[in-house]
């Protein structure tokens, strides 16, 4: 009589954890572009990956679903700063958004090229940039991206397509 | 706009797949960030972090089941080849870590293969019956466990009466139709008062199986065979069913034996009245 291991069950939370916290690290910073909201960020997102993990149904969709939970909270973060920024600056501050970059790149030791790129991808509305970082940098397929934000795959590229041409377009 | 920020662009516009790491934050930077966010991370998941639960799936003699045990005993054993019985693995998931450990579920696939071979003993391990949702459902399981060891079994009516409701035969045919410990709750020995087996959530036959296991063998009529005798439990007798002194005893401390020489095992005398053995 043999054990078998045929329930198609998800990875135990430890393993989806070391398996994908590098990656979705590497998303939060440069999604972010600061450190402090980067760890932030994957604290929550981790988090709350846990207490969902009961609902997660299999292996297949562990990864998209990890990126779903980030860049809601991402979007979250965009919409929280800025209510905060109108109230506190009041638009009198305009470089307050560099020092941000600034704290980001030292952390990352980037070059300013890439400094470049990446204020540019911040630039792009939300989904566009989220599919972008997912599709290029991340390497995710169409069918996760559009698991991750919700839309289908065929959206997911037209976002990605989208992102580049507007890239393109500076 | 620089040189290399261009010939990136132009690199993503031209290869459909993914671009790799061009300007990704650094792998240090990343490695520094983790080790700084870990504490963190795990202070927070352990202040709601669920016990863990090793599981796994086992083909035996009676089926292949699936077996889940806890940190304060088995939780489930359940038959996968019944359709109609709820799948206790999205109840675990939500309330436990669960783990596949085929280590752990071997062990139990021994251990029932020992008791399915005569060991009477083998089936011991601690249950935790925290998946049962009421108290009276808890109360009869472990009662259950406790008072009918292999080679008796109770009816669903003695067994009401045991936990204190005399008229609770139904709830008790649905309290084992919910065991989810089946086996290690031996909710196959609690059988019909008219001397049927009646039903099993793990299929009648199974139910003979296991009966004919612990030394009754049920007829084709699914009765209980002619030398059965009553044991008391209170007065550590065993008689023929017909028997007046069986009649006036209290079905709650009531069991009944495959033959006389079972309940001798068990500690129990002979009736002088009706004289079983």
């Amino acid at each position: 009589m043999e054990a078998r291991a045929n329930l198609k069950l998800p990875p135990p939370f430890e393993q989806a954890l070391s398996r994908h916290e590098r990656e979705i690290m590497r998303f939060l910073l440069r999604m972010t572009r600061d450190q402090e909201d980067a760890l932030d960020l994957f604290q929550e997102t981790w988090l709350r990956a846990y207490r969902a993990y009961p609902q997660l149904d299999s292996e297949a969709g562990l990864r998209p679903w990890l990126y779903r939970i980030a860049s809601n909270l991402c979007r979250n973060r965009v919409r929280d700063n800025l209510r905060r920024s109108r109230v506190i600056s009041n638009g009198d501050d305009p470089a307050g958004h560099d020092h941000r970059a600034t704290s980001a790149s030292a952390a990352c030791g980037d070059h300013a090229d890439v400094l470049h790129l990446r204020r540019a991808i911040a630039q792009l509305p939300n989904k566009q940039g989220q599919a972008l970082v997912m599709r290029k940098f991340a390497g995710l397929e169409y069918e996760e991206i559009g698991a991750a934000l919700d839309c289908s795959p065929e959206s997911a590229r037209a976002s990605v397509y989208q992102a580049l041409k507007k890239l393109k377009a500076i | 706009m620089d040189e290399t920020l261009k010939f990136d662009i132009r690199e993503m516009l031209d290869d459909d797949g993914p671009l790799g790491d061009a300007g990704a934050p650094a792998d240090m930077a990343v490695h520094a960030a983790l080790r700084a966010v870990h504490p963190r991370l795990k202070r927070a998941i352990d202040r709601v972090r669920r016990p863990a639960v090793r599981i796994g799936v086992i083909d035996t003699a009676i089926g292949r089941l699936l077996v889940a045990e806890g940190p304060r005993g088995l939780l489930a054993v359940h038959f996968l080849d019944i359709s109609e019985a709820a799948d206790p693995l999205p109840t675990l998931r939500e309330r436990f870590d669960v783990v596949e450990d085929a280590d752990t579920a071997a062990r139990i696939g021994r251990e029932i293969e020992r008791y399915l071979a005569g060991d009477s003993r083998a089936l011991d391990r601690p249950v935790d019956l925290s998946l049962v949702r009421t108290d009276f459902q808890r109360r009869a399981l472990l009662r259950l466990r406790r008072t009918v060891p292999p080679g008796s079994v109770i009816t669903y009516q003695a067994l009401a009466a045991a936990v204190g409701k005399p008229s609770g035969q139904r709830a008790i045919g649905n309290t084992m139709a919910i065991n989810p410990v089946p086996l290690y709750v031996p909710c196959h020995r609690v059988i019909r008062s008219d001397g049927t087996i009646g039903h099993y959530g793990g299929g009648v036959k199974r139910k003979i199986k296991l009966l004919r296991a612990e030394g009754f063998s049920v007829a084709r009529d699914h009765r209980l065979p002619a030398g059965s005798v009553m044991g008391h439990l209170v007065t550590h007798t065993f008689c023929r069913p017909q028997c007046h002194a069986a009649m006036r005893a209290d079905r709650a401390k009531s069991v009944i034996f495959a033959n006389a020489q079972r309940a001798q095992r068990a500690g129990l005398r002979a009736c002088k009245l009706c004289r079983p053995a």
